[in-house]
């Protein structure tokens, strides 16, 4: 299963991925792949994890790859999983990989496009693949989304972030492989206004989250979400992953 | 004079001065029955044994030779999976398929698909063309299921003679030292060369020798002259 988390700048959408990851951790004998697919690269920090090498200097090596003459696509595929065994860091049964910054304007192949190919050539060795998208609907776009069986979409209280997520279902929903899409409400401090929502939208809202000062501690501090206790947040949040399918 | 002969000739003889040392162990293709043929995924936890990790020293060359080649043998210099004692271990791995290969381009894609397709439970290969390298992974169960190398040679074998103009194959796997898969880097950087020139002919059509980076790969070896000669020869006919 390969599910995208999307939503508004800010929404919560790396502190989801990163809580999904954690669990996944947890359940020895599943294969993980955590896709950190945010240029800014904030869930490797969520992770404690670096990633020495991205997506990106893949792409730019394999785009070399063809400059020194290689031309078939099974080369050049074989040259791809080479480069991404490289990327890839892995903890236990998870491993990781980072998006990254493109720098140089030289787009023979996008990097979200590039994101596509990836995560087709290695999603099928793993059960699970969590992917932390970018914020907005720069990666709902039909290279991604196409991989993707469910679309996690994540709002706080406000109008604009429901708007926004119902943009990107509207957006992904002729692409999206499955036809999974549910909302997660993030940071509630009245459960009065997760009805108000309900209300007023069409999206499937499976669940919410409270407004949790542990999660921001953790943030603050730089500890890795692999060691966040059971706090509130931890626990809706894994509930929702559950109705998912992720968990 | 084949396109790969010399590197064969320097395979050969790396070979001869390892078996004349008492190094070599030989294996007949066919002889046990095949390794389950599946696509792994092997993590680095489930990883018992890595072969040719690039940080060690890695090598991954494929040549062919018109001329008789050993048919079904695997030859290995160095431990076997089960007498590895240590979790990297430096790797070379020496694909010599024998046959007459009239269309060299499309035959070369397809010897080369054949490698790729050699894909085995509990095995994980990478390799990078441009680098001659191959880096593998294999898991614990495979190792306690009992995986050799010559499971590997085996279906590397099956897989070549599948491929039209190929009638027999040997492969041969260095696994004693960095040192050992160090000598065959000339003859694996060799090849590269020469497919490298092959490529550019047929992809560019571009012949002019004066400004051609592989000028002394044509001038070497006589079968790419020919076939460079053969492809302008086409080209000038074409008309303008
Ligand atoms: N339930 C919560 N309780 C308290 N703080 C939270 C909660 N969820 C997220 N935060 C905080 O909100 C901030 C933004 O969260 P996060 O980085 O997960 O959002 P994002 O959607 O990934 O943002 P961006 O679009 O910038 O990548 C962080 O400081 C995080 O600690
Ligand atoms: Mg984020």
């Amino acid at each position: 299963m390969i599910l995208a988390v999307c939503g508004k700048g800010g929404v919560g959408k790396t502190t989801i991925s990163a809580v999904a990851a954690a669990a996944l951790r947890r359940r020895a004998g599943v294969r993980v792949l955590v896709v950190d697919g945010d240029p800014a690269g904030g869930l490797g920090m969520a992770l404690s994890v670096e990633a020495k090498k991205t997506l990106n200097d893949v792409r730019v090596e394999v785009i070399d790859e063809v400059k020194a003459g290689e031309r078939s696509k099974r080369g050049l595929a074989q040259a791809m999983d080479y480069r991404l065994a490289e990327a890839i860091i892995e903890n236990g049964n998870l491993a990781f990989l980072s998006i990254g910054r493109p720098d140089d304007v030289g787009c023979y192949c996008r990097v979200n496009s590039f994101l596509k190919m990836a995560i087709e050539s290695l999603a099928g060795g793993f059960d699970m693949t969590v992917i932390d998208a970018e914020a907005g609907i720069e990666q709902v776009n039909r290279d991604v989304m196409a991989t993707v069986d469910y679309i996690l979409l994540v709002s706080d209280t406000s109008a604009k972030g429901v708007r926004v997520a119902e943009t990107i279902r509207d957006v992904a929903k002729r692409m999206v492989g499955g036809d999974g899409a549910g909302l997660v409400i993030n940071r509630v401090r009245d459960e009065g206004e997760v009805e108000s929502i309900r209300r007023s939208t069409s999206l499937d809202v499976i669940g919410w989250i409270p407004e949790d000062d542990s999660i921001r501690r953790y943030d603050e501090n730089m500890t890795s979400f692999f060691d966040l206790p059971e706090c509130p947040a931890r626990i809706s949040i894994e509930n929702a992953l559950k109705a998912t399918g992720l968990l | 004079m084949g396109l790969f002969d010399e590197q064969v000739a320097a395979v050969e003889r790396f070979l001869a001065e390892e078996r004349s040392a008492g190094n070599v162990r030989e294996f007949r293709a066919g002889s046990r029955p095949a390794w389950p043929s599946e696509q792994s995924l092997v993590l680095e936890d489930d990883t018992a044994i890595e072969l040719g990790n690039p940080r060690i020293a890695s090598l991954s060359s494929l040549v062919w030779s018109e001329g008789p080649v050993e048919d079904g043998r695997i030859s290995l210099v160095g431990p076997d999976v089960s007498e590895m004692d240590e979790r990297g271990v430096p790797f070379a791995q020496v694909v010599i398929a024998g046959g007459k290969f009239t269309d060299v381009y499309e035959s070369y894609r397809d010897v080369r698909e054949a490698i790729y397709d050699t894909v085995l439970e509990g095995f994980m290969v990478r390799t990078m063309p441009s680098r001659q390298s191959i880096w593998c992974r294999i898991s614990r169960e495979a190792v306690s299921g009992g995986f050799s190398l010559e499971d590997l040679g085996d279906a590397l074998i099956w897989n070549l003679k599948t491929v039209e103009p190929v009638t027999g194959a040997e492969v041969l796997f260095v696994t004693s030292s960095v040192a050992d898969v160090e000598r065959l880097a000339p003859a694996a950087s060799g090849a590269r060369r020469v497919i490298e020139a092959l490529m550019k002919m047929y992809e560019e059509k571009n012949f002019d020798c004066e400004t051609c980076e592989y000028r002394d790969v044509c001038d070497e070896v006589m079968d790419l002259k020919k076939i460079r000669e053969r492809l302008a020869d086409q080209k000038a006919g074409a008309g303008p």
